[in-house]
């Protein structure tokens, strides 16, 4: 595992990021080891569950939502050794349904963080290169964007598309894009103070060139950290979404949907949202520890090591 | 004065700007999907003289005008304050928004009563004790907490009161409120019944308010816990610091009263995005799972009416109310640290 962060810094030197001596403490190196392992381990299992999962789960017709006639006897029944996590509120194997959950959670977490990346860099970097009208009109666009929070967004969308995966996405990506954009924006603006763009374009470099060459590459690490590190919030907010009605419709296997589903039954039945919401909150949480660590290891400002007088 | 006229002029400005964008960019969203309108407000109507009705209802809307002249003529009504009324609610639709958002704000402002002084508190002790194991438990649960989703635990908390025997469910409980003439003014309810001198109603109201308060707390406690430490870590190595040390300056005073004060405008910049953050959490808390009324009711309401002008007009509201809060955190922020001039 050591390797596998090794070669990350690697890779990230690389792409032309300046990394500094390490300075720290040999506890605190090692808490921060400890946590990219633990968060990268996570993640992994979160993928290969996401790519496995239908073929894993004792019941996947189930899993997918599907009522079989004789569930309807088994209704709430609490977790044993033929349903792991007991089974729900329409007698469906709960264990199916949350693992088949990784899926759909990997679903949207990928396309939700790849087109706002995708919408964010090249709108940020246009704004930082073409300085003035382009720069003002991006900037309101990011604003207008950023203000609105993507559940409200789900609403409208949800009005006007009906349920299903992509009112969530939608607006999920409605509001995410700005958020790069903006990153991207601060650190590109950055990079056009630099001489070597300067000397690019006075050498007559073609613009599309300048900005991929140049000032793409340079951006690209810092924001792909960022985005690492907001994948666990890309997920609670779409859960949040399915959980408030607004997104996956009911019986999808789909963590905030299982929760909602379980929250009418939480004196009787409480492992119904117990699962899906460990989940939920490991994953999150995965995400969020590579993500940290990555970014302490990028910013040696945030690991300074604190040698203090009391 | 740190703050200029010129200032404040022009970010007000760009407020009413973005939200002329907002409302241009809601109507639109509405009107260009798919799934007619016009048959929605005349109530799916079938029959012989279906078309009628909705032609009638097409008029009504003025949705048989060119869309830059409904644009127009939307974003007149929005700044007029008029957008007609709620079609569940059937009175004005900012009327409805506004009286639930009190009641969102009354449990945003108790959560981060809340939220700060823990996670100040913790953050700094996190910060004191760095290295060793307290340490490292207190930033372990800042993350665990930053990651948790909120309406979960605001579900086991629900149960758990309810299994103790108490009932947190709504604002307020009616009988009481009934029983001692209990009116609002405000909107607040903490307020109002202070005002009145109605101290059982008060604790009623506070006793409801508490736990979904503190299951939104979760994630600016978990922010704040990280925060505080780095700033408190960043602000202990300042050479001032080190002069107080020396000067013999007692420890209390060094980080109560120094450093605290040194951390407050990093502080109220990261509180002011998280709070503008947790209106989102108390959405999904306060009605789905504490039954309480507030924005989150009115989300679900739309959603079971189809109330297209309710979600539009939340949208506007809530975009409002990110712009304001983004303002009000910078103009703080401007006051309290001298090296902030706007």
């Amino acid at each position: 595992m050591d390797a596998v962060l090794s070669n990350f810094m690697k890779l990230l030197k690389s792409s032309g990021l300046k990394l500094y001596q390490d300075l720290t403490k040999s506890t605190e190196k090692y808490i921060r080891r400890t946590r990219f392992k633990v968060g990268l381990t996570i993640t992994l299992i979160v993928f290969v569950l996401a790519l496995i999962g239908p073929w894993v789960v004792p019941y996947p017709d189930e899993g997918a939502g599907y009522v079989p006639p004789e569930a309807s006897l088994r209704e709430k029944k609490p977790p044993s050794l033929t349903f792991f996590f007991g089974t729900d509120t329409r007698g469906r194997d709960l264990f199916s349904r949350v693992i088949m959950g990784v899926r759909s959670a990997v679903i949207q977490i990928i396309t939700v963080i790849m087109l706002s990346l995708a919408i964010g860099l090249v709108a940020g970097i246009l704004a930082a290169y073409f300085k003035g009208v382009v720069e003002v009109v991006l900037n309101y666009l990011i604003e207008l964007f950023i203000s609105i929070p993507a559940v409200i967004i789900a609403l409208v969308l949800r009005l006007a598309l009906g349920p299903g995966l992509l009112t969530v996405i939608t607006s999920l990506v409605v509001t995410w894009w700005s958020w790069y954009a903006r990153v991207t924006y601060v650190y590109a603006r950055s990079v056009m103070e630099m001489d070597y763009v300067t000397l690019a374009r006075l050498s007559g470099l073609n613009p599309l060139k300048i900005m991929s060459r140049h000032v793409m590459r340079n951006v690209l690490t810092p924001v792909l950290v960022q985005a690492v590190t907001d994948m666990g919030s890309v997920l609670l907010e779409a859960s949040t979404i399915n959980f408030l009605g607004l997104g996956l419709p009911l019986n999808s296997p789909e963590w905030g949907v299982i929760m909602y589903e379980g929250l009418s039954v939480l004196e009787i039945a409480p492992w119904v949202s117990a699962f899906p919401g460990i989940f939920l909150l490991i994953t999150a949480l995965g995400f969020s520890l590579v993500g940290d660590t990555l970014r302490e290891e990028m910013d040696p400002r945030l690991r300074r090591r604190w040698r203090l007088w009391f | 004065m740190p703050l200029s006229l010129n200032y404040l002029v022009k970010r007000f400005i760009w407020i009413f700007l973005v939200v002329v964008g907002v409302v241009i960019f809601s109507y639109v969203a509405i009107i260009a999907s798919p799934g007619d309108p016009a048959v929605k407000w005349a109530g799916n109507p079938r029959g012989p003289n279906a078309s009628l009705a909705i032609e009638l209802a097409r008029r009504e809307l003025g949705l048989d005008k060119p869309l830059h002249i409904q644009v127009l003529k939307f974003v007149s009504d929005v700044f007029t304050g008029n957008i007609g009324l709620s079609i569940a609610y059937k009175i004005p639709v900012f009327e409805v928004i506004l009286r639930r958002l009190v009641a969102t704000l009354e449990l945003l402002f108790v959560t981060y009563l809340i939220a700060i002084p823990l996670g100040v508190f913790l953050g700094i002790e996190s910060a004191l004790h760095r290295g060793g194991k307290l340490d490292t438990l207190l930033q372990s649960l800042g993350t665990v907490l930053a990651n948790t989703p909120t309406f979960w635990v605001g579900a086991w908390l629900f149960l758990s009161l309810i299994l103790l025997g108490a009932y947190p469910y709504g604002r307020v409980d009616p009988k009481l409120a009934t029983a001692t003439g209990f009116h609002p003014i405000t909107g607040f309810y903490l307020i109002d019944s202070l005002i009145e001198g109605n101290i059982l109603v008060f604790a009623n109201v506070l006793s409801k308010i508490v736990p979904p308060a503190i299951a939104i707390a979760i994630y600016p406690v978990g922010v704040l816990v990280r925060l505080t430490r780095a700033l408190v870590s960043d602000t202990l190595l300042e050479d001032y610091i080190r002069a107080s040390v020396a000067w013999g300056v007692r420890r209390s005073v060094i980080i109560w009263r120094y450093t605290l004060k040194a951390i407050t405008p990093g502080l109220v910049q990261v509180i002011g995005l998280a709070f503008a953050y947790s209106l989102v959490d108390a959405m999904a808390v306060e009605y789905v799972v504490f039954g309480r009324e507030g924005l989150g009711s009115l989300l679900v309401d739309s959603l079971n009416y189809s109330d297209f002008r309710i979600a539009i007009g939340l949208v506007i509201v809530v975009a409002v109310f990110y712009l304001l809060v983004n303002t009000l955190t910078d103009i703080i922020q401007a006051l309290i640290d001298p090296k902030v001039r706007l």
